[in-house]
């Protein structure tokens, strides 16, 4: 009953009070939404109208109707689905790859005791202080014909001046070990952040039961690491399958991508119907995954700890 | 009244009158110029600001400033503003998104899709002093209905670059780029032009107006061919890299790609195929609301001279539309074949030009790069 006693007092100026927390939730919440409708909500919709033809760019004569004909030939098997499936098939083999990487790495930094364990992470994420474009061009570098990979092999004899190893550079295997680099120490942070917020005393408890390090790691560590490397393989999977820019400096021709299809669409075709289909039904795909991850691996643990 | 008359006779002589019509004429004069002057002050003070120009990379403060230095000199305070664009399809992007050029330069194919588009408007051809020393050719190429909507500058050739270190053709033909003897050491542009070509290739009647089966023969015979492509270049500088660098032997190329091989040393030739080279002219076109079209006749005027013509040929290789214009190597004016009067036509060069299914070219085109 006490409890209850505040709740029944309702003067005019507990009221006031409640009236000011009423609305200090829309206030927070009004820039972040008011940011979302008008550069999320609204492009999306221009889009929508884009690939029905509702809104058109052309230059190409004759009527403009409202139509459906860019879905369907989409999603009649076309050469762009299977891009797609091309796609998502490199970005899923980078992202696991990142992952595999990245985890020793977050792992000894999070869980070896080292006193510099910030410092470490400062310089693992070091090459994001430089430009991603730049950071992409140094590979042509590497990886070029006369490149500093191609140069070695010709000094150590193993290959010659005039026989160099081509398929290093503007291929599909440089689409992904750049997309690799780059994206490596991104995929640290989140796994490093769910590896340092694991509660050390269940280790103890296990090794206490007699679990060996490689017993307490896979029983324990991995498990409870498993948002942070969800979370860590979205944060790589959701930009790389729409990348174009990577594919489009060291891809070649069998290096093209969804992404360099949506550009290619908007900027030398000029069919921005088409494009918004591309582009809706990327957004759509990546959405979706992203909800069932969240929902089903409960991602928020990254945060929550 | 004969009095006043007589007074008036008096006061008035003939020697009188034509004073005073010498004066007020001279007055009149001075009011008229003033008035004109008056009115292109008003113009030039309504057209302040400065011009904006979509061109291509090159063109504006990035290495062209020597081809528009006429109109900086003309007006100091006014440089001009550049936006870049990648390709035609790119510039109308632009423009359809809100971009408002005074100036832009898509190539002669596209003259009658810009003139049709309602971006851009005619010239004034009595603006442009230089027009007079322009092949004649060329101008009526930029022309649409009667109208000059282009004003034509820059030229050159798509033909066959190759390192003649590493490369022994069968024969000078657009062959060269589907050679299987060296796959994966040659790069084609990324155009629907390509379908152009192969439709040179296979012989096809019209190439520029391909039916649907003839695109499709095209299309299969590019994808067919394009595992021999290392990549489709869209930036020549790129493209020029990857041909220094060693990774590409063949190229779909410009004259200045020519040019920029031979400056860094590298053993290369530059050829017309057999089946004819494909020709383009640079057409600059005045956008359709711009606000500055006294400015924007002036830049196309500086664009025209023959100063401007001789040193976009010294230093890009290509030509230039002014007939007087003409670059100091030999080797170059060879290579344009500048002394041939009937270089950019029939059948010594196809001349970029309208295609009416554009839209089913682009398509197809991208499906063989998707492929």
């Amino acid at each position: 009953m006490a409890a209850e006693e505040p709740a029944e007092v309702s003067s005019p100026l507990i009221r006031r009070r409640r009236a000011r927390l009423d609305l200090t939730t829309p206030s927070l919440l009004g820039l972040p939404l008011g940011w979302l409708v008008v550069f999320f909500l609204i492009p999306i919709g221009i889009l929508g109208a884009y690939s029905v033809n509702a809104l058109y760019v052309s230059i190409y004569p004759g009527a403009h109707p409202v139509t459906l004909s860019a879905w369907r030939d989409f999603l009649d098997g076309s050469d762009d689905l299977r891009l797609f499936w091309k796609s998502v098939k490199m970005s899923l083999i980078v992202s696991g790859l990142c992952v595999v990487l990245a985890y020793p790495v977050a792992y000894f930094l999070a869980l070896s005791g080292t006193k510099r364990k910030y410092v470490l992470l400062l310089v693992l994420i070091a090459p994001f202080l430089t430009s991603y474009l730049l950071r992409v061009l140094a590979w042509k570098v590497i990886l070029g014909s006369q490149g500093v990979v191609n140069s070695f092999l010709f000094w150590t004899g193993l290959r010659s001046p005039d026989d160099p190893v081509s398929q290093l550079l503007y291929s599909r295997f440089a689409v992904m070990l750049v997309l690799l680099y780059v994206w490596i120490p991104f995929v640290a942070l989140p796994i490093f952040v769910s590896l340092e917020s694991l509660d050390r005393r269940l280790l103890e408890a296990a090794s206490d039961l007699g679990a060996s390090r490689w017993q307490a790691f896979w029983r324990v560590t991995l498990p409870l690491s498993v948002p942070g490397v969800v979370a860590a393989f979205l944060f790589v999977f959701i930009p790389t399958v729409g990348e174009f820019v990577t594919p489009s400096l060291v891809g070649g021709t069998s290096g093209y991508m969804y992404g360099n299809d949506i550009a290619d669409q908007f900027n030398r075709s000029l069919d921005w119907q088409t494009g918004s289909v591309l582009a809706l039904f990327l957004l759509g795909v990546v959405a979706l995954l992203t909800v069932l991850f969240a929902r089903f691996l409960q991602i928020r643990q990254v945060t929550t700890g | 009244m004969s009095d006043g008359q007589d007074l008036m006779e008096r006061r008035l002589s003939r020697e009188d009158l034509l004073k005073l019509a010498a004066v007020a004429g001279g007055a009149g004069l001075l009011a008229g110029r003033a008035s004109v002057a008056g009115a292109a002050l008003d113009r030039l003070a309504q057209e302040s600001g400065r011009l904006q120009v979509l061109d291509w990379a090159g063109y504006g403060y990035d290495g062209g400033q020597a081809m528009f230095v006429q109109y900086v000199k003309k007006y100091p305070n006014e440089k001009p503003r550049f936006t870049l664009m990648t390709s035609e399809s790119n510039a109308l992007a632009q423009m359809s998104a809100g971009l408002e050029p005074d100036v832009v330069r898509p190539y002669v194919g596209y003259v009658r899709d810009f003139a049709e588009s309602g971006f851009v408007q005619p010239w004034n051809p009595k603006l442009i002093s230089n027009l007079k020393y322009l092949n004649p050719n060329m101008v009526k190429a930029g022309k649409y209905k009667g109208k000059q909507y282009g004003i034509p500058a820059d030229w050159g050739f798509d033909a066959l670059l190759y390192r003649t270190d590493k490369v022994k053709p069968k024969e000078f033909s657009w062959s060269l780029l589907l050679d299987e003897r060296y796959a994966g050491k040659i790069s084609w542009w990324d155009d629907l032009y390509m379908l152009v070509v192969a439709g040179y290739y296979l012989g096809i009647k019209d190439p520029w107006q391909q039916t649907t089966a003839e695109l499709k023969r095209s299309q299969k015979l590019l994808a067919s061919k394009k595992h021999v492509v290392k990549f489709f270049w869209s930036d020549e500088y790129v493209m020029q890299g990857a041909f220094a660098a060693g990774d590409i032997w063949i190229a779909y190329a410009w004259p200045a790609d020519w040019a920029a091989m031979k400056a860094k040393g590298l053993k290369v030739r530059y050829v017309h195929p057999k089946e004819g080279a494909i020709s383009w002219i640079g057409m600059l076109m005045q956008g359709n609301d711009t606000p500055r079209p006294e400015h924007a006749h002036a830049y196309v005027d500086a664009w025209s001279s023959r100063k401007s013509g001789s040193w976009l040929e010294d230093n890009y290789a290509y030509g230039h539309a002014n007939t007087l214009s003409r670059p100091k190597s030999k080797d170059l004016l060879r290579a344009l074949q500048l002394t041939n009067p009937n270089a950019l036509k029939e059948p010594n060069a196809h001349i970029d030009r309208y295609i009416p299914n554009r839209q089913e070219y682009a398509k197809r085109w991208r499906e063989v790069k998707a492929a």
